[in-house]
């Protein structure tokens, strides 16, 4: 009997500790500034990324990684006889999905499950998580990916952009193209609908947005018998931020534990800097 | 003619050695890198990143690097070397599926050493078909409708005995067909007005291989005739019709001939008369396409800056005919038609365009002391095209006169009671154009709840409001239209206004500066409000309306 391995891709935002705890491997995508490509997490810190997409005047964009790209790693971190539970992005907003498949067929005596997370960010992380967490537990790859699937139906996601800009500008607008009102600050909350953008309400400034998230989030606990929610909490570049709503949310929620992180590259680029996004599910 | 036939036949290729393919595959990596921006921006599926020719030009790179390793003349182990190269190096969407169909190519000419017309053939059809396994859903309109085509032509010819050169060109041919097709395939393709970037790719990548396999540079086709240096989002915005009115009906094609063109100059020039632009071109030769309704101005102007040749022009509303009298004139108007359709009263211009922004259809023009008539708000009732109307009097005296345009209307007619301005913007904002008048009005009625308006004017004359003593000319605020505050100081009287306002939930406060008011002194007030309120977001926008100092909106 082989082992269960866990794969995701750099759009997951997954924190180290929690990566390496649990033992998840990461294929990152490219970042392309112009003609310069860089790899996520590799030769592009997120620091770095946020200061040359503030400054700079080239705009960003992200490429999937190539079925080889998985090939590799897989190879790398499974012997004959593993398995592989590879969760990856929305396959409506990236194509690493689709090379993850691909790669899947190439790989001989490795049994790879390539997941399709419909979601982004530290949504992906928590799928890939509660497969790693299964694992661990002992359960075969079978239970695992009941548990991922458990998490992407009941995942709840909101995130506020300070411009639609990036989304539009990069062609993941989705749903939320109709958003009007480009003369007056409107801050449209938006969510992921079957793995695309789409709105969900639009509020004047960022702190009423935040607010707006908070009771729906408030309710999701309520409409979820109360269970105590795991949740992440990504930021495009303001931490303080991030920080501040955090302490707000742990006075109305029920909290099983709480992941404040970047926004990688991978995201960032379609999202722009100030994007603050949540993402929570219950915990048993 | 015969004799010319014959001897032109002789010249082509019968087979393809292991070096011609190797300078196939180098001149596709040279053009495809050369012409990458061009295949950018047609790129609009399946997401409009604009990234297509990018990746497929690294792509080819990658193959390329593996490719310099190979010292043989194998035509297989060339192939092998692309392919494992191109796999390697895959970039994107578009690379990925490249890299499937050098694979399948590849596998297609195995243990070949010199490929005949049909060993061509035959990788050509593996190449399609390894991309159709290799994507989980495919569409047709693209690059690989485009790939099947130039197998069954290659196929075709094939089979009537032709060299591999023959072979090739057939491919290009088919190709080129499909491509031009794709556009009729999917429709996000029809909208934009564009063929399908992957396909593009393909078709370039094809056409440079049979140019380097002669030795040539690429074959000028009609859209590569002149080096890509400067592209501005050409067709991204597509033509403003199908089913609503044309604009910019004429086509306008043509290239300028010159000396140290400036390519920038000449697109910003031309920019605000038309659309689908597209300037491109070195300081030599410029080719201009735009959609305009002033071809004469677009072509003054260029043949101030120099020679033009290949000037065409089409109406493309006559080419349009055929379609749109497929459509009655009744279902034409239906088509822009929507559910629910919104009315507003606004006191001055900046407002009205702040509420157009948020998807009011018509203004009318009112507010304190200027009331519309009932007839001017039926009018512009009338006036829009839809089923359902909104109507927002933003101001407490109009309502009465907005629920009486009920009576002479037939259009389903929803009032909402706004009595200020900053009472309809906040509806405005919760206005869904996909959900129900009722639901609208209930969501929109709550919006509006949540928002206090303050204003701050000038007494008429004197008065008594509660324990406040007015004189004529004083400063007043008022918050909800009740007198909060007197001085003599506008900004004073506003700050302390906003005191009034502003409570532990407020998050923004907006105000808008009326037409006489210096915006100096509206951006001296943000700075005040923002120090003085850190939690609240401040925003200021100009109103234009009279009378009033300021019309401002808590939170």
């Amino acid at each position: 009997m082989g082992r269960i391995h866990v794969v995701s891709d750099s759009g997951s935002d997954l924190p180290k500790e929690i990566r390496e705890k649990y033992n998840i491997s990461i294929v990152p995508l490219s970042i392309q500034f112009g003609d310069d490509v860089y790899v996520d997490g590799v030769d592009m810190p997120t620091e770095r990324f946020y200061s040359e997409l503030k400054n700079g005047d080239r705009l960003p964009s992200t490429c999937q990684p190539s079925p080889a790209d998985f090939v590799k790693l897989y190879e790398e971190i499974a012997e004959p006889g593993d398995e592989i539970i590879s969760v990856h992005l929305s396959s409506k907003l990236s194509g690493t999905y689709q090379s993850a498949v691909l790669a899947s067929t190439m790989v001989s005596d490795i049994s790879v499950t390539v997941v399709d997370s419909k979601l982004a960010s530290i949504g992906i992380g928590f799928v890939a998580l509660a497969a790693a967490e299964a694992v661990q537990n002992g359960a075969s790859k079978e239970e695992a990916l009941a548990q991922a699937q458990k998490v992407i139906d009941n995942l709840g996601v909101y995130f506020v952009v300070d411009t639609l800009d990036f989304l539009r500008r990069n062609g993941r607008i989705g749903k939320a193209q109709a958003v009007v009102g480009t003369l007056l600050n409107i801050k449209p909350i938006l969510t992921l609908d079957d793995g695309v953008v789409a709105p969900v309400e639009k509020v004047r400034g960022k702190a009423k947005a935040l607010k707006k998230i908070r009771e729906s989030i408030r309710q999701y606990q309520e409409d979820h018998g109360g269970k105590k929610l795991r949740i992440g909490l990504t930021h495009a570049d303001c931490l303080e931020e991030a920080q501040r709503f955090a302490e707000l949310l742990k006075q109305d929620i029920d909290i099983h534990d709480l992941y404040i992180d970047y926004i990688g590259p991978t995201i960032g680029v379609h999202v722009g800097p100030g994007t603050i996004a949540l993402l929570f599910h219950p915990i048993e | 003619m015969i004799d010319g036939t014959i001897e032109w036949e002789e010249k082509t290729l019968d087979v393809l050695k292991g070096a011609d393919f190797k300078k196939m595959f180098f001149a596709a990596a040279q053009i495809i890198d050369r012409e990458k921006e061009q295949v950018n921006a047609l790129n609009v599926f399946p997401v409009p990143d604009g990234d297509t020719g990018t990746n497929m030009a690294l792509t080819l790179a990658a193959a390329l690097r593996e490719l310099d390793k190979v010292d043989s003349v194998s035509v297989s182990k060339v192939c092998a070397a692309v392919a494992r190269g191109s796999l390697m190096g895959a970039r994107g969407n578009s690379g990925v599926i490249l890299s499937q169909y050098f694979r399948g190519f590849s596998e297609g000419l195995s243990n070949v050493t010199e490929a005949t017309g049909e060993d061509l053939a035959r990788a050509l059809t593996m190449a399609s078909e390894t991309t159709y396994r290799a994507v989980l859903k495919p569409v047709e309109g693209t690059m690989l409708t485009v790939g099947k085509a130039a197998a069954k032509a290659a196929n075709d010819a094939a089979k009537h005995r032709k060299g591999a050169e023959i072979v090739l060109e057939a491919a290009i041919e088919g190709a080129r067909i499909a491509l031009d097709n794709t556009m009729n395939m999917l429709p996000v393709l029809k909208q934009a007005g564009v063929v399908d970037a992957g396909g593009k790719g393909l078709l370039l990548i094809l056409e440079s291989a049979l140019a380097g396999l002669r030795n040539h540079d690429l074959v000028v086709s009609e859209e590569t005739k002149t080096p890509v240096t400067d592209v501005i989002q050409p067709f991204e915005e597509g033509i403003t019709l199908i089913d609503g009115v044309l604009v910019n009906k004429y086509c306008t094609e043509f290239i300028i001939q010159g000396k140290d063109l400036d390519v920038g100059y000449i697109r910003d020039h031309l920019e605000p008369h038309g659309e689908s632009m597209l300037v491109v071109g070195d300081g030599d030769v410029v080719k201009v396409h735009i959609h305009t309704d002033h071809p004469g101005l677009v072509l003054e102007f260029c043949a101030e800056q120099g020679d033009l040749t290949e000037i065409k022009i089409d109406n493309m509303k006559l080419q349009n005919q055929q379609y749109t009298q497929n459509k009655s004139m009744e279902a034409e108007k239906e088509s822009v038609r929507k559910p629910i359709g919104i009315v507003a009263v606004s006191p001055g211009k900046e407002l009205s365009e702040i509420m157009m922004s948020l998807g009011v259809d018509e203004i009318v023009h009112g507010g304190q002391t200027m009331n519309p008539s009932t007839e001017e708000l039926v009018k512009a009732v009338e006036n829009v095209n839809a089923d359902a109307v909104i109507i927002l009097p933003n101001n407490k005296n109009i309502i009465f006169s907005a629920q009486q345009v009920r009576e002479f209307v037939t259009k389903e007619l929803g009032v909402l009671a706004t009595r200020t301005v900053p009472q309809g913007i906040a509806s405005l904002i919760s206005f869904n154009p996909e959900a129900s008048l009722e639901a609208n009005l209930a969501e929109m009625e709550q919006a509006m709840r949540l928002v206090k308006t303050g204003e701050v004017t000038y007494a008429v004359r004197a008065s008594k409001a509660g324990e406040l003593n007015i004189e004529e000319q004083d400063i007043i605020g008022l918050v909800e239209g009740k007198i909060s505050c007197v001085g003599q100081c506008i900004a004073d009287v506003t700050i302390q206004l906003v005191e009034h306002m502003v409570s532990e939930d407020s998050s923004v406060i907006s105000i808008y500066y009326g037409q006489d008011q210096d915006p100096e002194e509206a951006e001296a007030l943000r700075d005040a409000l923002e120090e003085k309120y850190p939690d609240c977001e401040v925003e200021v926008y100009k109103g234009g309306q009279p009378l009033y100092y300021y019309i401002l909106s808590v939170e």
